[in-house]
């Protein structure tokens, strides 16, 4: 796995942006990623629809590795843990609390994540409801419209569309920035993308197997 | 006549009721009655409007009628057609001549417009006659009383035959037809066909491998008269889309002379703007002409067919959404406005002008900029020599085999072997693998590749007796409502605040537009107020306002076409006397020959033209604007690879421009070089970005094979955790299922459908075997200016092009005059 890095600073504090979708917080030893919509193909398929079914447990090594990267002690999912029902893919998520016995992982509700509560009880996951607050940091899943306060959401699944001359498109998950808000692009490979222009007050990341790219937002 | 048949009873009882009409049976017909009741199957071929229905309908009523035997209670004559619209007044038509003729059959339609109640009084017990869409006949067979319904069945026909076998529609007939025919072994199957360039095919393709089988072909023949609209003065530099407009004081009084007349355009947009051009050249027409197309609300439409066919309209603005359908007897002119891009369309349009047998067709056809008569002579030479396009069957498409077997899962289940043979009857999966056959079997049951450990896949399983078959209701439903081979757009409807809704208009369009601005439907200026819930509510406004263009409206160029094109050009330097259209023109091409070069038939023009812009070559294959697409992005690629240039492309039906503000090197040796027909592939496939196209193709074939459902049962709840974009799905199976067959599907249909590549290879060989004509120009040429012009079209508002195109031609201007 190729991991590029963009430095920022976010109420004054380090954040690490990658382009593996998720941001490092280096003070507090958290790795904060939002949608990883578990057991969506698994959900896909037990209404007849045949998804290939490795998707969950490729998201979810992907996961793993960036823990061992960073050295992570804490995660942080900002909501739609889950997709939909309890399933086979989800209870993946029980080996790989197993696996990381030490971590402390912290959720925040999202709207997809109706029947998570029960699995969080048991597999020990800390859930929070509406949000979850560090250093006057707010972390919750809709991107809030209050500005006077600092928060890192999730819930749109942002992207970008980078037109290449002449004639092709690129749609690229991204990360929107600005002094307030940070909105983290979806974590799971197998999401669709909002590639709705942000105003300007945004700086935007997009993110490429190769490279984390900052584009201006004109 | 020889034939034995008209000593037959039930052959003399019809024909009484032709005289009682005042007819006498065509030969065709006749021919036809004849071979049904001799137990052949067959196709018939007869232009519109010579009573082909009446050739194989009666055929079964004679048969009947001196054979009463032969036929049981029940659905006898199942009748296939490709249009809802249609089958109403053809089950019409039937009944009322079953009831003169004084028998007692039923004949009744079963589409999505049927009435509840009678599908429900028709499961009971179903009418001798069935009209039905392709879609309605897969569903009759997912049902489980499919065997009961389909007992005593002597005949099906396939109406419309040429409209279906081009298309997966048609793939979803070949398996009906395959699957009936191997439970009924005496089943008589016939087809119902305009001409087109690949007959013995197409009944290749409908009657695989039957050997009791017959073509009989119309001797009648459609006359056909073209009449062009010429512009008061040739313009020495046309520019598409912008003479047609000059033009509508020539055809308002057309309109006004003739009963009742049909404009056809090419796009939507075309259609919106034409019908605002004469509400201001005219505007007496307000309220007699109408504006008919796909986005048209469908009652609005319906409104718009009944007055048609009553007289009452004057005119009526439409795209190829009129192309078929039922006769509207007042019609006695047709108007085409710009390129039609084929032959068959052209006749079929032209068609729909006089519709009694010996009535001559009259067609105007109305140039959107000068070079277009050249296709009218083209055309006219088509039509007099008939040379009509092929339709192409489809081959392969596991999308609509996947969704096929799912359907006979769903009607009672089958044993995989027997399924097999009936799949691999049908010309469509003549030539599938074994393998190919098992992926499918594996994509249905097991969802393809998978880990061993997930055991929730459910869709289609096995019951005790080796019977695969489908459990889940919840899964059944969603097949159920989704079966068909008809991918539309992601489309919004457009309501008024005030309630009213007025039709459909495309995501993609709305999604570029703010709040306030204003754009043209069905013939109305609105406002946008907002987009809520897949709705697009909006307000009546004035003044000026966007046309949408809507997305895939462009037709392509057929080959046929483009062969007459090149042989008119080559004319046109010195037209005969009867080419009125080329005589018309010949300043323009003077004028193209003294600045550059008219081509022959064996010449290849290409020019290269410098301006204070930069630099431009010009390419002139007239293949048609989907093929010049890929020759431009494949020869800027191997001129890139000679040395570093950035190159934007831009093309028409006639040929395709390369620009840089750079110089171009390129003598006339790396000239030839570059159109070269070795590698032609490998540099295409390098050249364009497959996988993207692919993705796209992948839309139709993800929503066909249940990858994606289109259509939800309304009540139910939870059906957004479902919605996954094509777009998402091709990427995770290019990721973790490379060898899907249905991926394959979707890249192969790109290299048959976009690339053409049979096609893209001839024009090659063509281009090799031609010699090449390289000029160096200084302006622009009349062949040159149109692609030029279209190129700016794609990025500038209509009244800044109109402006820039006006300062482009003073240059021009100015530069000549500078030279004398």
């Amino acid at each position: 796995m190729n991991i590029q890095e963009q430095h920022i600073t976010f109420n004054k504090q380090k954040l690490i942006l990658n382009n593996q979708r998720t941001i490092f917080w280096p003070k507090q030893n958290t790795l904060i990623l939002s949608d990883l919509h578990l057991g969506k193909a698994a959900h896909f398929r037990k209404n007849g629809i045949p998804i290939p079914s490795d998707i969950s447990s490729l998201d979810l090594q992907r996961l793993a590795s960036l823990i061992d990267y960073y050295r992570a002690e804490n995660i942080l999912v900002v909501g739609d843990l889950i997709h939909a029902g309890i399933n086979q893919e989800v209870l993946l998520l029980e080996e790989f609390k197993q696996n990381h016995a030490s971590l402390n992982f912290h959720l925040v509700i999202g709207n997809h994540d109706r029947q998570v509560e029960k699995l969080a009880k048991q597999i020990n996951i800390i859930y929070h409801h509406d949000k979850f607050e560090m250093e006057q940091i707010h972390f919750v899943h809709e991107p809030a419209i209050d500005r006077s306060v600092f928060t890192i959401s999730g819930h749109i699944h942002p992207g970008v569309s980078i037109k290449l001359p002449p004639n092709k498109h690129l749609r690229l998950p991204c990360f929107w920035v600005s002094a307030q808000q940070i909105i983290l692009p979806a974590f799971s490979k197998f999401t669709g993308l909002d590639s709705r222009k942000m105003s300007e007050e945004y700086d935007c990341y997009a993110l490429h197997e190769e490279i984390i790219l900052p584009l201006k937002n004109s | 006549m020889s034939q034995k048949i008209i000593h037959s009873e039930g052959f003399k009882i019809v024909n009484r009721y032709f005289e009682s009409l005042g007819n006498t049976p065509f030969g065709f017909q006749v021919r036809t009655w004849d071979r049904y009741m001799l137990g052949y199957s067959g196709m018939v071929i007869a232009p519109t409007g010579f009573g082909k229905t009446f050739s194989v309908f009666m055929a079964v009523l004679i048969d009947y009628m001196n054979h009463p035997e032969r036929y049981q209670k029940g659905l006898k004559l199942l009748w296939v057609t490709p249009l809802r619209s249609l089958a109403k007044d053809l089950a019409k038509a039937m009944q009322t001549a079953i009831d003169d003729i004084g028998l007692d059959w039923v004949v009744q339609v079963r589409n999505g417009d049927t009435d509840p109640k009678i599908r429900v009084q028709q499961t009971k017990a179903m009418p001798d006659i069935l009209l039905v869409t392709p879609e309605s006949l897969h569903l009759l067979l997912a049902q489980k009383q499919r065997d009961k319904y389909f007992k005593n069945i002597r005949c099906i026909t396939v109406d419309e035959w040429h409209e279906l076998i081009g298309n997966k529609r048609g793939v979803m007939v070949e398996l009906a037809l395959s699957y009936l025919k191997h439970q009924h072994k005496n089943l008589q199957i016939w087809g119902i066909t305009a001409t087109i360039g690949n007959l013995d095919q197409a009944m290749d393709v409908l009657l695989p491998g039957e050997k009791k089988s017959v073509q009989i072909v119309a001797k009648e023949k459609k006359k056909i008269a073209i009449k062009s609209i010429y512009p008061d003065k040739v313009e020495l530099l046309p520019w598409a889309g912008h003479l047609g407009g000059n033009l509508v004081n020539q055809v308002v009084p057309i309109i006004l002379e003739s009963k009742s007349t049909i404009l056809f355009t090419n796009t939507r947009s075309q259609s919106e703007l034409w019908y605002q051009l004469l509400l201001q050249a005219h505007p007496d027409f307000a309220g007699q002409i109408a504006l008919h197309h796909s986005s048209v609300d469908a009652h609005i439409r319906e409104w718009i067919e009944d007055n048609l066919s009553s007289g009452k309209l004057k005119a009526v603005v439409s795209t190829s959404s009129l192309d078929l359908g039922v006769d509207f007897k007042p019609v006695d002119t047709v108007i085409q406005i710009g390129s039609s891009k084929g032959v068959a369309r052209f006749m079929q349009r032209a068609g729909r002008s006089g519709h009694s047998p010996f009535e001559t067709s009259i067609i105007y056809f109305v140039p959107t900029h000068s070079l277009e008569l050249i296709e009218v002579a083209a055309l006219k030479e088509a039509v007099k020599t008939q040379t009509i396009e092929n339709r192409d069957p489809m081959v392969q498409s596991f999308d609509v085999l996947v969704q096929f077997m799912v359907t006979i899962a769903l009607g009672g289940g089958f044993q995989s072997t027997e399924l097999h043979q009936i799949v691999a009857r049908t010309h469509a999966f003549n030539y599938m693998e074994d393998e190919e056959w098992q992926w499918c079997m594996y994509f249905i049951t097991a969802g393809g590749k998978i880990g061993k450990r997930y055991e929730e896949f459910h869709k289609v399983v096995q019951d005790s007796d080796g019977n695969w078959i489908i459990k889940n209701r919840r899964i059944a439903l969603l097949h159920r409502l989704n079966i068909g081979a008809i991918v539309g757009d992601a489309m919004m409807r457009v309501k008024f605040l005030s309630g009213g809704y007025i039709g459909m208009i495309e995501e993609y369009f709305i999604s570029k537009l703010k709040k306030g601005e204003r754009f043209n439907l069905a013939g109305r200026i609105l406002e946008l107020v907002m987009v809520k819930d897949m709705t697009v509510f909006v307000k009546n406004s004035s003044g000026k306002a966007i046309t949408p263009s809507w997305l895939g409206g462009r037709l392509p160029l057929s080959s046929n076409l483009s062969h007459f094109l090149r042989k008119k050009l080559a004319e046109a330097i010195a037209p005969s006397n009867a080419e009125k259209e080329l005589r018309f023109l010949s300043p323009l091409i003077q004028k193209q020959q003294s600045l550059s070069a008219v081509p022959n038939e064996s010449e290849f023009l290409v020019e290269h033209i410098k301006t204070n812009e930069g630099n431009h070559l010009f390419f002139y294959p007239l293949e048609g604007r989907l093929i010049h697409e890929v020759m431009a992005a494949l020869i800027a690629y191997r001129i890139s690879k000679r040395y570093p240039i950035s190159i934007s492309m831009a093309m028409n039906d006639y040929g395709f421009e390369l620009y840089s503000d750079q110089e171009i090197h390129l003598d006339q040796t790396q000239l030839t070089e570059i159109l070269s027909r070795e590698n032609l592939m490998q540099d295409v496939i390098s050249s364009i970005n497959s996988a993207e196209m692919a993705s796209r193709k992948f839309r139709d074939i993800a929503v066909i094979s249940g990858l994606v459902v289109q259509n939800y049962p309304g009540t139910q709840q939870n059906n957004k955790s479902l919605q996954a974009s094509s777009g998402i799905i091709f990427r995770v199976l290019m990721d973790h299922d490379p060898d899907n067959l249905l991926l394959k599907q979707a890249f192969t249909e790109v290299f048959n459908q976009q690339l053409e590549e049979y096609r893209l290879i001839k024009a090659f060989e063509r281009i090799n075997n031609s010699q090449i004509i390289y000029t160096f120009v200084e302006e622009y040429t009349p062949l040159s200016f149109p692609i030029k012009v279209d190129s700016l079209r794609q990025s500038l508002s209509s009244e800044a092009l109109i402006e820039r195109i006006q300062r482009m031609e003073h240059a021009n201007k100015s530069k000549r005059g500078r030279r004398k």
